[in-house]
């Protein structure tokens, strides 16, 4: 099964493990938030001991590191907390190590945690989604109502990465200090967020204090919201980010799922109507044709562009003059 | 869950299959302790409910951002019949 509900989970009310799969540094200790039971995706807590080293490599799964606190070296670079890397499956590190030690965010997605040596990626690695970022240092803050409707004034975002086919996104977020909004939400997506500092809290699940993490998957109730000293948190959705807001606070998830389809049907109505009359025939989706069309590839013939790139021939380009109409 | 992105496919050896094996027994004993918390925080709940109806009733609804609205006394919404209180659902819309 896919991840389960976990919320709300305080990693400082268990102790650590020590790391004992292949690949890894025998100084990494961890402390599981969540796991997918059919993939072995998961997010872990990470304690990288002082003089931890592990080789370069790749995993086989796609994974984001956030620097909690503490530094890591990768060759000669140092990076330090709020340092954030996404890092596509088969795409290889360069040697990772701590010489102080570290408190770090692991995130797996599409499969256990794994590493294995190589100091070139593997074939299939879509290299060019790699990227990492201060994020402390080097993106600023933007109001949080980047989606509509939106979250109330107070709460602050910095998007790390987003997916633009399945508009998933990791992001930092904050909440002011007596920040409050009073209403419940829900998405179409799984939510998960782990409280880098700070206190907020939920009118379903009570205080998420610092070390605090949620795994929820979709449609179940949130909110109303409420920071009294602030927080700052590290979030993620796996897919489309979109808010539902209601006030009732005993709607299951069944129905919650039932009026999302009924906005859909409202707003989008004949989307609706060819999706529930095709529904059998797609099992996987529907064909997207940007990922079937066919290409014109290598051997396509006289494939050299004619133009300079700047030449629009349906422009008008004769000069104008004046002439009487009748 | 998906983030619709790249997977390679590769063999799982024992040792991995072995360590998902048990951290997904843990998971089971994590998200029970969970569940019971969260049926004992049903009456500090009962209380918050009724603080977030006053709140909406006399303050305002976040309807979108700051924009509030107020909801009538009359239009707030009853428990229904027979439901209990639940906030964790395991597996969400797929149910237990
Ligand atoms: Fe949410």
């Amino acid at each position: 099964m896919a991840r389960p509900h976990i919320e709300p989970f305080v990693d400082r009310d268990v102790t650590f493990k020590r790391m004992l799969l292949p690949g890894f540094g025998r100084d990494m200790h961890y402390k599981m938030l969540s796991m997918d039971g059919d993939t072995g995706a998961c997010t872990m807590t990470v304690q990288l001991d002082g003089g931890y080293s592990q080789p370069p490599g790749f995993s086989w799964s796609e994974w984001e590191i956030m620097v909690v606190e503490g530094e890591l070296q990768l060759d000669d670079r140092t990076v330090r907390k709020g340092h954030y890397f996404f890092v596509p499956a088969g795409y290889a590190m360069p040697a990772i190590k701590s010489e102080q030690g570290a408190i770090v965010l692991m995130m797996y997605n599409t499969g256990e945690p794994s590493l294995v040596e190589a100091t070139e990626h593997h074939h299939l690695a879509h290299t060019n989604l790699y990227h990492d970022v201060d994020s402390y240092l080097d993106i600023t803050w933007v109001p949080g109502n980047i989606v509509k409707p939106a979250v109330a004034s107070g709460v602050m975002i910095k998007l790390l990465n987003y997916n633009p086919i399945s508009h998933a996104m990791t992001f930092i977020y904050c909440m002011t200090p007596a920040f409050y909004q009073d209403n419940i939400s829900y998405h179409d997506c799984a939510e998960e967020s782990y409280h880098l500092w700070g206190t907020s809290w939920m009118m379903q699940f009570g205080d998420i204090p610092t070390g605090g993490y949620f795994w929820r998957p979709a449609y179940i109730n949130h909110g109303a919201f409420a920071s009294e000293f602030g927080c700052i948190a590290l979030g993620r959705v796996d897919s489309k980010l979109f808010n539902y807001f209601h006030y009732n606070p005993w709607s299951t998830p069944q129905e919650n799922q039932t009026r999302a389809a009924a906005r859909v049907y409202q707003r989008d109505p004949l989307l609706y109507k060819w999706m529930v009359s095709h529904s059998h025939n797609h099992p996987h989706g529907p064909e997207d044709f940007e990922q079937t069309q066919k290409l014109r590839g290598p051997e396509f013939p006289d494939n050299e562009p004619e133009t300079d790139g700047h030449k629009h021939s349906h422009w008008h380009t004769h000069k104008h003059h004046h002439h009487s109409h009748d | 869950m998906t983030f619709k992105n790249l997977f390679i496919d590769h063999e799982r050896s024992k040792e991995e299959e072995e360590w998902i094996r048990e951290e997904l027994a843990e998971q089971e004993q994590r998200f029970a302790k969970i569940d019971r918390q969260m049926s004992d925080l049903a009456p500090a709940r009962a209380k918050w409910y009724e603080e977030f109806f006053d709140r909406i009733s006399l303050r305002g609804f976040n309807a979108d951002g700051d924009q509030k609205v107020k909801i009538k006394r009359e239009d707030l919404p009853v428990k229904p019949e027979g439901r209990e209180d639940r906030v964790v659902w395991k597996y969400g819309v797929d149910g237990e």
